[in-house]
């Protein structure tokens, strides 16, 4: 679903260069400007990240109309919190929104995040052999595996993002009704708000980019009192980098839990690879995010992604709860308010007929059409590929003149005829024969 | 009238482990473009996979077809290799014959063949010492 991405059509040029980006060939060009074709889109954001012309953006909302509102109430992303230099404590940060007037949920996200770690733990601990599991938290791979992925949907873990939760856990105990923005470091995480999954509807209302929030308290001169008041427990921040979810469930497990992490698009689709292929045996648990270095790498972050995770080294995290933490996280857990509503179901693309005898005389076709195209890849008619122009036609979504190759050779035999017929003159008017 | 079946074939070079999986690959997406439905997929992938596997080292290279009815599929590997001395030895969880280079590679954990006969419905081997082998697997689809 494309909820996540936004096409600012003034800025396209139809240069087709982002069509390439996509890891599931979820844009076209057509008529001059890209589309993204909703039940392709993972809203990755690579295209974001090839487009030249900042044409494409993440679908976040006005800030500048969201932040004038009253009582206005952030639910921000980890990330948010290590991406400026003096800021590398949440408190700190907190506080500098507050001075701006606004209110964040850090908190209540500090007990989410420590939820979702300790209900993913009993989740594996008691899977038995039906291992391994796959974390929830990035939403473009969750994406990924129901469309390219659908037999692994399976091993999804149903535990909802601890983003969510945190909302759900604070309107619970407090009451609160208010509207809740979400403060996001990317456009997979914008479709937690525009367009959830395993849940009908999601408890934030609005979400703002990461990048937007931060340059405008910077821009504002927002200083910090820096006085001593209760630190914020900064275990939850980690998960803003690959590896982080992985260390944060295992601290809640005595004895082994092997776990792997990895990050960036290609090693995600790599691992999904191995998983299908059955060769991860012995695995509990695997943490795959779509951005380089996890969320700190997503594109709608303000700061140098290799600057955060100078800042996440530099953070020391207490693993173990205290007394106090671990009753509310139990008491919490037992209400299960952590589970996602509805179990994560495969997304596949329509295969070409219901019909598979009508499916296969269609593959044949779209056979005969690929053996016709240059094999070239080239993206001049608004596909990523050859064989996505060729399914396209067979889809009945396009033709083969869409080719500029094949236009050109149609062109060549046309004038190739034109100039043959031309040279043809009926038996009555010779031209070397004198008239009369 | 009778339906033709849908045939995909795919080579496998000697020696080329660059290529690895690539067979199942194509074929899975072919599979899901006619709309077979995606354990049956998977099943396919895993034996069109071993079956590569198979071929490349021990067969020195072969060849991979996939015959798609409307009722099943069948996925045939040839190869003109050693052949199999002990079918049954081979078909052992464990026991393999490949070579310390190929266990180097990371290959050659005595899988391929249990994998193969878990995943298919039927499992047809012929094989002749210094001729080759060839395997014959089917997967049949639940009637709806």
């Amino acid at each position: 679903m494309s909820g996540g991405i936004k096409i600012r059509e003034s800025r396209c040029r139809g240069c087709a260069n982002c069509i390439k980006s996509c890891p599931t060939e979820a844009l076209r060009v057509i008529d001059g400007l890209v589309r993204i074709l909703p039940d392709l889109c993972i809203d990755c954001g690579e295209c974001i990240r090839s487009c030249k012309d900042k044409a494409i953006t993440v679908n976040d909302d006005e800030w500048d109309l969201i932040k004038s509102r009253e009582g206005l109430i952030l639910m921000a992303d980890p990330t948010f919190y290590v991406q400026v230099g003096a800021y590398s404590r949440p408190r700190l940060m907190k506080e500098a929104l507050e001075h701006h007037g606004l209110r964040d949920l850090s908190e209540w996200a500090s007990l989410a995040f420590d939820l979702a770690a300790f209900a993913s733990a009993r989740l594996i601990r008691d899977a038995g052999d039906n291992l391994p599991y796959i974390s929830t938290y990035c939403p473009a791979v969750l994406r990924l595996i129901q469309i390219n992925f659908p037999e692994l949907v399976g091993r999804i873990l149903p535990v909802e993002s601890p983003l969510e939760t945190a909302v759900s856990i604070w309107r619970e105990e407090t009451g609160a009704e208010e509207s809740v923005t979400l403060v996001s470091p990317c456009p997979a995480k914008a479709t937690l708000v525009r367009n959830p999954v395993g849940r009908e509807q999601s408890s934030l209302e609005y979400v703002v980019s990461v990048q937007k929030v931060i340059r405008d308290l910077l821009a504002c001169n927002v200083k910090v009192t820096g006085t001593k008041t209760k630190a914020i427990s900064r275990r939850w921040l980690l998960w803003s980098i690959s590896g982080g979810e992985s260390r944060h469930i295992s601290s809640f497990f005595d004895k082994g839990f092997t776990s792997i992490s990895v990050s960036g698009l290609r090693n995600t689709q790599d691992l999904l690879n191995e998983l299908e292929l059955g060769r991860l045996a012995g695995v509990d648990f695997i943490e795959c995010r779509a951005c380089d270095l996890g969320c700190i790498g997503g594109t709608g972050t303000y700061e140098s992604r290799f600057l955060s995770q100078l800042r996440l080294d530099n953070i020391e995290a207490e693993w173990m709860p205290s007394g106090e933490e671990m009753e509310q996280i139990r008491s919490w857990y037992d209400k299960g308010i952590w589970r996602l509503a509805a179990p994560v179901t495969a997304k596949e693309r329509l295969p070409l007929s219901k019909d598979i005898k009508e499916a296969m005389a269609k593959l044949r076709e779209m056979d005969v059409i690929y053996a016709e195209l240059p094999h070239i890849d080239c993206g001049a008619c608004g596909r990523p590929s050859c064989r996505a122009l060729a399914e396209d036609i067979v889809r009945g979504q396009g033709e083969v003149t869409d080719c500029v190759f094949k236009l050109r050779e149609r062109i060549t035999n046309l004038s190739g005829e034109i100039k043959n017929l031309s040279s043809k003159l009926p038996h009555t008017l010779h031209p070397g024969r004198k008239r009369r | 009238m009778a339906q033709e079946p849908y045939v995909e074939e795919y080579a496998i070079l000697a020696g080329d482990f660059s290529a690895i999986g690539e067979a199942s690959t194509k074929f899975k997406a072919t599979l899901k473009m006619l709309g077979i439905p995606s354990d049956l997929v998977r099943r396919a992938s895993v034996i069109a996979y071993e079956a590569e596997m198979n071929a490349l080292i021990h067969g020195g290279g072969g060849v991979l077809r996939m015959t798609v009815y409307d009722d099943r599929l069948e996925i045939v590997a040839r190869d003109e290799g050693p052949g199999i001395p002990d079918v049954s030895l081979a078909m052992q969880e464990g026991y393999s014959t490949a070579t310390d280079e190929i266990r180097e590679l990371g290959f050659g954990a005595g899988m391929g063949l249990p994998n193969i006969d878990r995943n298919a419905d039927s499992l047809l081997i012929e094989t002749e010492i210094d001729k080759g082998t060839t395997l014959l697997a089917t997967v049949i689809f639940p009637s709806p």
